[in-house]
């Protein structure tokens, strides 16, 4: 930009808008920067035996549960999918959002009510013993190994490819599968040369999804005992005190991040064409006999495993512990979580509409803003609380004079004590979920509304409150649900950020999973998975308007 | 000798209380060229897909070349019919060459003759130059070729095309007709096409029939000659 336009851009788009998206995409940005600057400090002592001894199976562990949950979901997913968008088999109605639902459980949740199903003492062992006199060899249903963490993500993740491929096979693929049809080709002939590789972009935009869970999680893998980086900086931090050294492992998973990020842009490149939209929707083919059985107990198994068996679990262990359980400290504990989420939930809708509001003119800048408030969704919440808590304790230190002025005491930790932290965590890591639900409630209106109220006399903000808010008020609320519902399963973000004595529904899930209270956990669990079934339920409320 | 014989379809959406087409017989000799004319919605594009097996109809028969294909019991799949469609969006695979695209359709025959059967359609509709190139690549007068070359490849019985004028310039329409007749002559082929254009029905089918919205139901066109028959 050289400044003939810079001066162009301050006198025909600045304004009180864009300086409200450029805060929110400093704050977003900040922390980020922050972490990627600690490559360049002299590292210490730690840091060397870490990357001798360590970072290798760390790395290693990482890219083998990124490789393998990829993989599988993408073949759940799609076969899935394509089952559900071509065929009609028994319950099909049912399996197409059913089949969305494993998603509602967190996979730390999923993660702990298996591995205390398969366990000695769990049902299925325990059944086998009494009722069939069979002892099963343990080691078969051992799940807190790198197998165990793969099935967990791909039973409890595989939705997301599923999603975004039946989405695109329902609507967009029918004259190409109709035209195979009628050149001869049959069922699986098409599902390898023509939906595999039209779906392509599809999958990779799922699989990119799963990826970035997997490499942001905690629950799963420190529960199973798998190290990951994830892990590695969570151990640091809290093992060793070593604030440096997490950082430095923070800035080394942004690195292998930004990879992906370009492995993603390579394998949505290739052939550059726009796929025909102007069909219409797919006609289903009515299985029968064998065939449709078949596909049947595929569905069913998979819904079974993914939400069935582990919600009829946590049903059975919360009559065990309801009385104890189910008191004024859990309506604490649920006032906390829902206020938090509130508050966050609030902040983020704010600013994305500002920002959204922004990016829509696409005047200069707007597409870095636009990549800018989303960026947070690919970095995983760890990374993003670390930054946070050294910018925090940073500031801390920037405004001890302050502090001692206003007589607090000498240099005390006031805003990285605060729950401050924990909301502008939750912000940036998921700005980007509420930010897509309003641009895609501003795609759909177009300018044409604005520009019509611009030409009437109103300015940008009178037409924004008198035009724009009545028009995308049905894509607020579903950006409202969907991102207080990510809010209130996020666990590793909250775990760094919460404040002393300061828990919600995922932290205390957490904890009392690690001190072996599991039947404890099963309340506050189903907790969460009702809440986020509530987002499932608005997914499918859009899903069904945009139909009509 | 008779390709397409259909007797008292009727075809209704899920849902819909009026029926698209109701109680329809119609029948095509070999060699003819049907133009079939309406305004959008009145089940023009609707009767292709009944015919090509894509819809199932509620009640009625259709026979292709003397094979039932769609009665009170039998149904015969899309792939199993043996006729041809050109869409009106083409639909060629754009992940695949021309070449591709065409040997798509060709997997019943054996090994030794798919790719001459495809340069023998290339050379049919003059596209001889373009086999390695990618759909996105061509003009949209080349892309209707390749659509036309690669639904007359497996050598259907029957040859559906749907609006296959729409998606062109007007100033190229006329020129692409007469070769569109040159080809489907050439290659002895029956056809049936959907158009909203008069001029397309004149300058290249025998005879017409008119679907009407109003009326709910087809009609004949006026001062064509038709074997169009009605049971109502």
């Amino acid at each position: 930009m050289n400044t003939e336009s810079v001066k162009h851009f301050f006198r025909k788009d600045f304004n009180g808008w864009w300086l409200v998206s450029l805060i929110g995409a400093a704050i977003i940005l900040l922390p980020i920067l922050f972490i990627f600057f600690s490559i360049f400090q002299e590292p210490n002592e730690n840091w060397f035996q870490i990357r001798e001894y360590l970072l290798k199976t760390y790395a290693a562990n990482s890219i083998i549960l990124v490789v393998l949950t990829g993989l599988f979901t993408a073949i759940l997913g799609v076969s899935l999918a394509w089952l559900v968008a071509a065929y009609d088999f028994p319950l099909r109605r049912f399996f197409s959002w059913g089949l969305i639902l494993p998603l509602a459980i967190p996979p730390y949740i999923a993660a702990y009510t298996y591995r205390t199903m398969l366990s000695y003492t769990g049902v299925v062992q325990v059944t086998l013993r009494n009722k069939f006199d069979y002892q099963i060899n343990p080691e078969w249903l051992s799940i807190s190994s790198l197998r165990g963490a793969v099935f967990i993500f791909t039973i409890f993740l595989f939705p997301y490819v599923y999603i975004i491929c039946r989405a695109f096979l329902e609507n967009q693929s029918s004259s190409f599968l109709e035209n195979a049809r009628l050149l001869g080709r049959k069922p699986f002939s098409i599902f390898v040369r023509i939906v595999l590789p039209l779906s392509r972009p599809a999958i990779v935009a799922g699989a990119v999804l799963v990826i970035y869970e997997v490499l942001s999680d905690y629950g799963v893998t420190s529960y199973f005992g798998i190290h990951t980086i994830t892990t590695a900086i969570f151990q640091t931090w809290f093992g060793m005190y070593d604030a440096d050294s997490a950082m430095r492992l923070a800035a080394w998973l942004m690195v292998i991040i930004v990879g992906l990020f370009f492995i993603e842009k390579l394998l949505r490149q290739g052939r550059r064409y726009n796929i025909s939209s102007k069909s219409r929707p797919l006609v289903r083919k009515k299985l029968k006999g064998l065939q449709a059985a078949a596909v049947f107990s595929y569905c069913s198994a998979i819904f079974l495993l993914g939400f069935f068996i582990p919600v009829v679990q946590l049903l059975a262990w919360t009559r065990l512990t309801f009385a104890e359980v189910w008191n004024d400290t859990f309506f604490t504990l649920l006032n906390q979580t829902v206020f938090v989420g509130m508050i966050s939930t609030v902040l983020i809708l704010l600013f994305a509409v500002i920002i959204a509001n922004v990016t829509r003119s696409h005047s200069n800048g707007a597409y870095v803003l636009s990549k800018l408030a989303t960026a947070g969704y690919s970095i995983p919440g760890a990374i993003i609380a670390i930054g946070i808590l050294a910018l925090f304790i940073e500031l801390d230190s920037l405004l001890a004079p302050f502090y001692a002025y206003m007589g607090w005491g000498k240099a005390p930790l006031i805003l990285s004590l605060s729950l401050a932290m924990l909301v502008i965590g939750y912000t940036i890591r998921f700005m980007a979920t509420g930010y897509n639900a309003v641009e895609i409630g501003f795609e759909k209106i177009g300018p044409k509304y604005t520009e019509a109220s611009r030409m009437l006399g109103f300015g940008v903000t009178k037409t924004f409150f008198k035009v724009d808010l009545p028009l995308i008020k049905g894509a607020l609320f579903s950006g409202f649900i969907l991102t207080f519902v990510e809010i209130i399963k996020e666990l590793p973000l909250a775990l760094l950020l919460r404040p002393f004595n300061f828990d919600t529904l995922a932290t205390k899930t957490y904890q009392y999973a690690k001190d072996e209270m599991i039947h404890e956990a099963a309340i506050p669990s189903l907790m969460i998975i009702l809440i986020s079934v509530l987002s499932v339920a608005v997914f499918q409320m859009i899903d069904k308007k945009v139909k009509k | 000798m008779n390709i397409l014989t259909i007797q008292n379809l009727t075809f209704s959406f899920p849902k819909a209380r009026v029926p698209v087409i109701e109680n329809f017989s119609f029948r095509v000799d070999e060699g003819e060229i049907v133009g079939i004319l309406g305004q959008s919605g009145s089940g023009k594009s609707t009767l292709l897909r009944l015919i090509s097996g894509l819809e199932i109809p509620r009640s009625g028969r259709i026979e292709i070349a003397g094979t039932e294909s769609a009665g009170e019991k039998t149904f015969v799949q899309p792939e199993d019919r043996g006729v041809g469609m050109v869409f009106q969006d083409y639909a060629l695979f754009p992940h695949m060459s021309v070449k591709d695209n065409l040997l798509f359709g060709l997997s019943r025959l054996p090994r030794k003759e798919r790719y001459p059967r495809v340069r023998e359609m290339l050379e049919l509709v003059q596209m001889t130059d373009y086999e390695k190139r990618y759909p996105h690549e061509l003009s949209g007068g080349q892309q209707q070729r390749i659509a036309l070359a690669r639904a007359l490849a497996p050598k259907p019985k029957l040859l559906l095309m749907d609006e296959p004028f729409s998606n062109l310039d007007a100033n190229l329409k006329g020129s692409i007709r007469d070769e569109l007749l040159m080809i489907l002559k050439k290659a002895n082929m029956t056809c049936i096409m959907v158009t909203h254009d008069k001029e397309d029905v004149e300058a290249i089918c025998g005879r017409s029939i008119v679907f009407g919205k109003a009326e709910g139901r087809p009609s004949e066109a006026p001062g064509k000659e038709s074997k169009l028959t009605f049971v109502r």
